[in-house]
């Protein structure tokens, strides 16, 4: 099985942010592997440690992207690409879909792993789009998955009715919710190998393409600004003896909050 | 004149209330309405779909359709939003909606925007105003294309009181079955569970509950006020909660009139899920929880402790 694994390097949302003029303040930010790709990036290594398979990462703008590909590698990633274009700063979901469109088509892979959503946009929309255009069946919110045989993979949805059991008919793209692994923590020796393997870096026209035919040049939508979002004020906290506070605290729902 | 096609949001064969919250948007921007209903036994809602507002029903009813499918779901959507010649197709947010929002655009060419908490038309430009970074910031967007799917953000818009539409049923054909993605079964949630989405007041466990043990105190508080009943990632992982259970970023977001979040520290990705709730109530045993940070009303102390007398409380407040 040939697998295809997307990566994006997305800000560190953990850190404080910032918004001046209609952006955000690049002071102090940090950027790290999009948490769901990282699951993304488990869920390949262990269906080729499992089941056999090749795997190979794919991640698009982002500037240098060499520490988070080798940290793919260190995990157990076999190749990686990292396409980069200045046509591509102001892309969106369906451009990314597009761009990967044209990896697809030169890899003949058997699965696409994506992740469920970016943590820099929480659009969520990238595999999906892409399975459209590809014309491949797509599974998103995947927690768990399974390989039935050569042609088929059996995943589970967390959907709105419950939990969908789903067979899929390969090739396929599936998109991955955080829940369905942990990622492995890379060693050592992992670590060493990856510093001696290639990265093959490519622009638009190297991937034959050009950013015309990606929709770059005219984006479906684009941040036209950033706003400071509006925060919860904190309200009323009571520290003391159980039964009085909260006694206190459920007369305050009954009678000022009017809620319960 | 902005033409809108809400996509009915059916759980269980009932309507939920997210259709009516987009279709009054609709009515409140001036837009022409129509409901596009997918399902199977479905018939038995075009009552429900014109009170909640809609001028057109587009409906897709058959026993095919049972088993939510992405694949053919979107074809019914691309179909209705042909026939009503729709500029803007919303869905509710649901984990079906984020499914087949993405297939719609890519098949109609359109833009793509999920959890949309507002939209600004002006002429024919289309803007939307969304969160972003895990609702660390806002984006406003521009949207260049003619028509616009959306994934509005829970609790978004209001469902407006008297709004009413008129009955203009269509029914769509049935597409084929996506043989490529099998549903083999669904592990569905129990029945006569309340729904999250819908709950007047929603409770939360988290891994402050420790065990099962701590997760039943606190179930029991939640059937008392009949709330939903939810948690936290951590509880989910531990596998004491469904997933689709788990409010946040990557779950559900729910906007009840009262959210009560039971031994949960208040990690960004869980905020993402419940800070559009009325009045919040934080139980935790730590002061500095950043929890505390969000809620209305915070009782430091030991849930193990403070939930039974929660639950005395709130009987005793009632009768
Ligand atoms: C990409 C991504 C997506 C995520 N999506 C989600 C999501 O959708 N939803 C979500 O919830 N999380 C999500 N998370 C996980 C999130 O970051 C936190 O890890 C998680 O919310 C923590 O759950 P918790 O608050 O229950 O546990 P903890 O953070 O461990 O907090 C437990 C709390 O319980 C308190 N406590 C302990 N004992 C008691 C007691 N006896 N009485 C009272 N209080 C007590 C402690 O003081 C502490 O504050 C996501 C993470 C990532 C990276
Ligand atoms: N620029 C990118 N490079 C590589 N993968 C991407 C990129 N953008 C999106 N993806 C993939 O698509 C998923 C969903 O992205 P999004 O639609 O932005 O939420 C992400 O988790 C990634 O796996």
């Amino acid at each position: 099985m040939k697998i295809l694994t997307t990566v994006k390097k997305v800000v560190d949302v953990e850190l404080n942010m910032h918004v001046k003029d209609g952006a955000i303040v690049e002071d102090g930010l940090q950027y790290v592997i999009n948490a769901w790709d990282e699951n993304a990036v488990e869920t390949s290594v262990r269906l080729k440690e499992n089941n056999g398979a090749e795997t190979t990462l794919v991640s698009i703008g982002g500037g240098d992207c060499t520490d988070m590909i080798r940290r793919c590698y260190a995990m157990g990633i076999e190749n990686g690409i990292h396409i980069d274009d200045p046509a591509l700063t102001k892309a969106d979901s369906s451009i990314y879909a597009k761009v990967l469109q044209k990896v697809y088509e030169k890899g003949d892979y058997d699965l696409i792993i994506t992740g469920k959503q970016s943590q820099d946009t929480d659009s969520g929309q990238t595999g999906i789009i892409l399975a459209e255009y590809l014309g491949l069946p797509c599974v998103s919110n995947v927690i768990d998955l399974e390989v039935t045989d050569d042609q088929h993979i059996k995943v589970s949805r967390s959907g709105d009715a419950g939990t969908e059991i789903i067979e899929l008919a390969l090739p396929a793209v599936i998109a991955v919710d955080v829940s369905i692994n942990e990622p492995r923590l890379p060693q050592m020796r992992g670590i060493m190998m990856a510093k001696r393997k290639k990265i093959k870096t490519m622009d638009l026209a190297a991937l034959g393409t050009s950013s015309d035919e990606i929709g770059a040049a005219a984006p479906k939508s684009e941040i036209a600004e950033f706003m400071a979002s509006e925060s919860r004020k904190s309200g009323q906290k009571f520290e003391g003896d159980a039964a009085e506070i909260t006694a206190q605290v459920v007369a305050l729902l009954a009678n000022e909050a009017k809620v319960i | 004149m902005a033409k809108v096609l809400v996509i009915a949001d059916i759980k269980q064969g009932m309507l939920k209330g997210g259709t009516a919250e987009l279709l009054s948007k609709a009515k409140a921007i001036g837009a022409e309405t129509a409901v596009a209903a997918i399902g199977s036994n479905i018939e038995s809602l075009t009552p429900d779909l014109v009170n909640a507002g809609s001028d057109t029903q587009y409906i897709a009813d058959d026993p095919g359709l049972e088993l939510f499918s992405a694949g053919p779901y979107a074809s019914c959507v691309v179909d209705a939003a042909k026939q009503f010649g729709a500029n803007l197709i919303w869905f509710a947010f649901s984990e079906n909606g984020k499914a087949v929002a993405p297939r719609v655009a890519a098949q109609l060419d359109a833009a793509c925007a999920t959890e949309i908490t507002d939209v600004i038309l002006e002429g024919d430009q289309i803007e939307v105003i969304r969160p972003a970074i895990t609702n660390k910031v806002m984006q406003r967007v521009k949207i260049n294309t003619e028509q616009l799917v959306a994934v509005v953000r829970a609790g978004a818009f209001e469902a407006a009181e008297g709004i009413t539409g008129t009955e203009n049923v269509v029914k769509l054909s049935i597409p084929a079955a996506d043989l490529k993605a099998v549903i083999k079964e669904i592990l569905t949630d129990a029945s006569g569970e309340i729904d999250l989405a819908d709950a007047d007041v929603v409770i939360s466990v988290g891994r402050g509950a420790k065990d099962q043990a701590g997760v039943d105190l606190v179930k029991e508080l939640a059937d008392d006020l009949s709330a939903g009943f939810g948690s936290s990632r951590a509880m989910v992982d531990g596998g004491f909660m469904a997933h689709n259970k788990q409010v946040g970023q990557t779950g559900k977001i729910v906007a009840p009139t009262l959210y009560m979040a039971i031994g949960i520290s208040g990690a960004i990705q869980h905020l993402a899920g419940m800070t559009g709730s009325k009045v919040i109530l934080a139980v935790n045993k730590d002061p500095e929880s950043p929890i505390f940070n969000v809620a209305d009303y915070g009782i430091v102390g030991d849930l193990f402790e403070v939930v039974p007398i929660l639950r005395e409380e709130i009987k005793k407040i009632r009768s």
